[in-house]
Formats: structure tokens, C-alpha cells, sequence
């Protein structure tokens, strides 16, 4: 077992209010410490004793800018985490690793975005790094990078239209009992998912997740303080980073896997770290930047295989409270907004605290995951005190 | 003589494929061996990751290969605006058998029937436009 595991624990959630992308009113860096200050108050921490600060990919309100406004007594540790939303659950592993090796006591990991359209994903999400290889032959955004896995997804290993529609029709469902939810009031049927138009085949509007403006942070301490604070401790139980040989920075090379999400390694050491497997699993925060690569990132971590997507992936069955494997009960990136990914954290822990709008009697064990196709991924297992 | 794309260099990313583009707008595709393991290497790295050379060969191989897959485009994105009237386009992804199954990406020319995973494609270059960048560029043709 890794010395990771159930080391430290989320014991403060803070998210404001999710904006259409370039319409906050309020500047990145203010979203920022409005997340950071709500889950500090969440968690009944003081917000000057947060002492490390970690964040991912392209992250613009570095700690720097945040201590005097949070009134930050030390800032003992800070990092970012390298690539994309890929790096989502991998600021778990490097807050635990602070943690642990007493660097700091109190980490905040967070993501804030407030940008206009036009510089958002160039800058944001692309960060400027894509290659000439794609420009020169027209392909610009993520969607369209992504739609080329997802287009073998579907063709050659055959990942039905219908697996696709069901996550969709499950995100929205969730959305609705979600005040905060971006998508809460957008109705959602077979027809109206047919009828949105394209985006980069096979990729439909639905099929992408939201592009918003808003901010989300959770508050990681060591499990021997978590046992004594305001909130239900969602442990770690395991959240590796990383990619295997064949993946990485390829342009369109990876091997010897390509259509999925990249997480398949990723999947193994936390199933091998946390002593759990997919089957334990209660419910999940699936990142979709686009809902096929999700797809993907089931297949990788073994809740089912190519042959299996069709009939695993059903509304029924990705729904709460019952559903085989509920997935994105608060809407998630494509109903509930999508910062990045940030967003998945919070909900994640709130299954294990019983609070979720969406919740899934008795959860135990919460997985989410990092983003998928990214060049480097990540992928995390939260718990309950019981799981430990 | 001085390269269209050199005047109009994107950066990001690896940067190793100078000759790549240098190569292609002299007319010829041309992809790095590594001279000492003989392994293909793409996308063009500075270093062998199998034998630890710094030495590549760039070798003209035919544009002739099989679609691996492809997304026909819908949106003008926007930093593929200049193509915006061609849209919907559709760019492949195509392995070269010739050249340890690499693959290459290009935009498809001509008639779309018979395009799937899988279909003979043969490709042709492309001068620098601004619909290229100002690079050379492949384009792709499905073979009947």
C-alpha cells in the first residue's frame, strides 16, 4: 500500500457561482479568494493558517497575488501541476506529499477562470503549446482534437451514439436539482440532443462540456487533524498522475491505445494504491471536456469494456440514486458548469459527506477523474473514514 | 532561399520538425530515422528515446497510407479562422505503413466517398497560403 493512502483528507469545499465564459463580473483573482475563503469557513478553518497552495495547468492567481488579501500568516509550500485539466487529480498527490513530508499543514487546491471568449481556450486550456502540425491542417481547439479520438472510439471500436446521448440525458437530469448548475433549466431529450448542431463530428453541442467563468477550491489537511474538524473527512485513498510510453506529447501518435482517455495505468496504481476496484466504486465525477473521452476513461479504469459501453451506459444506470454507476450528480462539466474541471472535486467529496443534491445513499467510495486525453492525466479515489 | 513557414514560425510544443516543413515545401515528405537505432521517430523529437542518438535522417518516404481516423469541422475555430469559409472540412489522421505506421495529419481533397478508418488515402503538397499558415502542407485524396 502506498503511505498515501488515506493520509490526508478534503476537509473544506468553497465554489462561487458559475458564469457564462467572459460575463463574471468579478475579476479571476477575486473568484479565487471567494473559493478559497468559503472553504475555508466551510471547513472552520482560519483562512490566514492556510499554508500551501496548489493549482494546475495555467492557473493565473498564483499564491503571490492571494496572501495579502487572505491575510496568509506563511505560505510554506506552493506548486502548480503540469499540463491541463489532466492535472486535476494529481494536486491531491502533490498536496499529500506536501503534507506529509511536513512542508505544509493546511493546503488549499483551487483553479479560478474569468477570461473572454476569444482568449480562453488559446490561453487558458491550449496555453499557447499547440503544435504546428495541427494548425497548418485546421484543427485548433481541444473539441476537435479530442473529436479524432472519438471518432475511432465510435467507428472502429464501436462506442455506440446512444452511450453518448446517456451521459448527456444523466448530466442534465442532474443538473436540475442543482441551484447551481449552469444547465439547470436546459431541457433535455433524444430530440433536442439530435437536433443541436455540430461542433467537430462526432461530436455534437451537448456532447462538449460548458465554457465558464467562476472558481472552486477544497482544503486538504493530514487525517490525524481531519479526524477532529467541522466537516465528514473525505480521504485520500490514492490519486497518481502521470502517463505510460506511448503517450505523451505525440500529435496524434499514442500507442499502443489511442481512442480512450489515456488513464488505463492510471486506473491500475489506484485500484493497486487505495485495495479497492471498479466494482466498489459507489459513484463517480467523470471529467468530460467532451462526454466520448469520459467514456473513454470508464474503459480505462474497467467499469466496462468497448463491447459493454451500449449497455452500461444508460440513463438508468448512470443516475443517482440507484444507477449501476452514477455519474456527475451535480451536472457535471457538460450540465453543471466547467472550470477546468475544478468543479468535480467538490461534488466528489459532497458524496461522501452526504450531501449531495444528487446523493447516493451511504457512499462510500467517490472516484473522480482527471482529464481525459490530456498529454499527461490523473485520476483520484476519495473515501470514507470506513474505507480506511 | 529563405522558407515561407520560416517567416511565419508558430511556436509550441516540441519544435523539432523544421526539416519536416523545410523538406515538404521543397516538395518532398520527409520524416526522421534515427541514425543510429533505425527507429521512426514521430513526431520529430531532439533525441532517440530508445537508443539515446542525437542523430536523425530525414528520409523521403511516399504520401501514400490508410486513414486512422478524422473529424469533419463544423465551427470556424478560432485559431483556424482563415479555413472558415471551407467549413465543414474534414482533417485525417493517416499511418503510413512505409514509415513504422507514423501518422501524419492533412486536410482531405476531393470527393468524400469512401471515407472510413481504414481507406486508402494518397497524399499531395500543398504551397504555403494563408489558409496553411503560410506552411506547405498535405493534403489527403481517398483512393477509389
Amino acid at each position: 500500500m502506498s503511505r498515501m493512502r488515506g493520509a490526508t483528507a478534503i476537509v473544506g469545499i468553497g465554489q462561487t457561482p458559475y458564469y457564462k465564459r467572459g460575463t463574471s463580473s468579478e475579476p479571476e483573482l477575486k473568484l479565487a479568494l471567494q473559493a478559497i475563503t468559503q472553504a475555508a469557513d466551510d471547513a472552520g478553518i482560519d483562512v490566514r493558517d492556510i499554508d500551501g497552495f496548489i493549482s494546475y495547468a495555467s492557473e493565473r492567481s498564483d499564491p503571490a497575488k492571494l496572501m495579502p488579501a487572505l491575510g496568509t500568516r506563511q505560505c510554506r509550500f506552493a506548486s502548480l501541476v503540469w499540463i491541463h485539466g489532466g492535472a486535476l487529480a494529481g494536486t491531491l498527490n502533490i498536496a499529500a506529499g506536501a503534507i506529509l513530508s511536513g512542508q505544509a499543514e493546511i493546503v488549499a487546491v483551487y483553479r479560478s477562470m474569468a477570461e473572454s471568449s476569444n482568449q480562453r481556450l488559446r490561453v487558458a486550456v491550449a496555453q499557447n503549446d499547440t503544435s504546428s502540425q495541427y494548425l497548418v491542417n485546421g484543427l485548433d481547439s481541444p473539441a476537435q482534437i479530442l473529436a479524432l479520438r472519438s471518432q475511432r472510439l465510435m467507428e472502429h471500436h464501436g462506442v455506440p451514439q446512444s452511450a453518448l446521448y446517456a451521459t448527456v440525458a444523466a448530466s442534465y437530469y442532474h443538473a436540475r436539482a442543482n441551484p447551481r448548475a449552469y444547465g439547470r433549466n436546459t431541457e433535455m431529450t433524444a430530440e433536442i440532443y439530435a437536433a443541436a448542431r455540430m461542433i467537430s463530428e462526432p461530436y455534437r453541442l451537448y456532447d462538449c462540456s460548458r465554457e465558464n467563468d467562476g472558481a472552486a477550491c477544497v482544503l486538504v489537511v493530514s487525517a490525524e487533524r481531519a479526524k477532529d474538524m467541522k466537516q465528514t473527512p473525505a480521504y485520500v485513498l490514492s490519486a497518481p498522475m502521470g502517463t505510460m510510453e506511448g503517450g505523451g506529447a505525440l500529435e496524434e501518435n499514442w500507442r499502443p491505445y489511442y481512442a480512450t482517455a489515456g488513464q488505463r495505468e492510471l486506473a491500475e496504481r489506484m485500484w493497486r494504491e487505495s485495495g479497492y476496484g471498479p466494482k466498489d466504486v459507489d459513484v463517480a465525477q467523470i471529467y468530460m471536456n467532451m462526454n466520448a473521452m469520459g467514456i473513454g476513461s470508464m474503459v480505462d479504469h474497467g467499469f466496462f469494456d468497448f463491447e459493454e459501453a451500449g449497455d452500461f451506459c444508460t440513463f438508468e444506470n448512470l443516475i443517482a440514486p440507484s444507477g449501476k454507476l452514477p455519474i456527475n450528480t451535480s451536472g457535471g462539466d457538460l450540465a453543471e458548469g466547467f472550470i477546468h474541471g475544478m468543479g468535480l472535486i467538490p461534488e466528489a467529496v459532497r458524496q461522501i459527506r452526504g450531501t449531495s443534491v444528487n446523493q447516493v445513499p451511504g457512499a462510500r467510495l467517490s472516484l473522480f477523474t482527471g482529464g481525459p486525453g490530456d498529454l499527461m492525466s490523473s485520476t483520484a479515489l476519495l473515501g470514507s473514514a470506513d474505507t480506511l | 532561399m529563405s522558407y515561407s513557414f520560416e517567416q511565419h514560425k508558430i511556436v509550441g510544443a516540441i519544435e523539432a520538425d523544421d526539416p519536416f516543413w523545410r523538406s515538404l515545401e521543397d516538395g518532398v515528405l520527409a520524416l526522421p530515422r534515427c541514425a543510429g537505432c533505425h527507429g521512426w521517430t514521430w513526431p520529430a523529437h531532439h533525441r532517440c528515446g530508445q537508443c539515446g542518438s542525437w542523430q536523425f535522417d530525414w528520409v523521403p518516404v511516399k504520401p501514400e497510407g490508410y486513414v486512422f481516423s478524422y473529424t469533419r469541422t463544423r465551427y470556424a475555430f478560432d485559431r483556424v479562422l482563415e479555413r472558415k469559409d471551407d467549413v465543414p472540412y474534414v482533417t485525417l489522421v493517416v499511418e503510413l505503413p512505409e514509415a513504422g505506421n507514423v501518422r501524419l495529419m492533412g486536410v482531405l481533397k476531393g470527393d468524400e466517398t469512401g471515407l472510413a478508418i481504414g481507406a486508402r488515402v494518397r497524399g499531395s503538397i500543398d504551397s504555403p497560403s494563408a489558409k496553411t499558415k503560410f506552411y506547405p502542407a498535405l493534403r489527403w485524396e481517398i483512393e477509389g
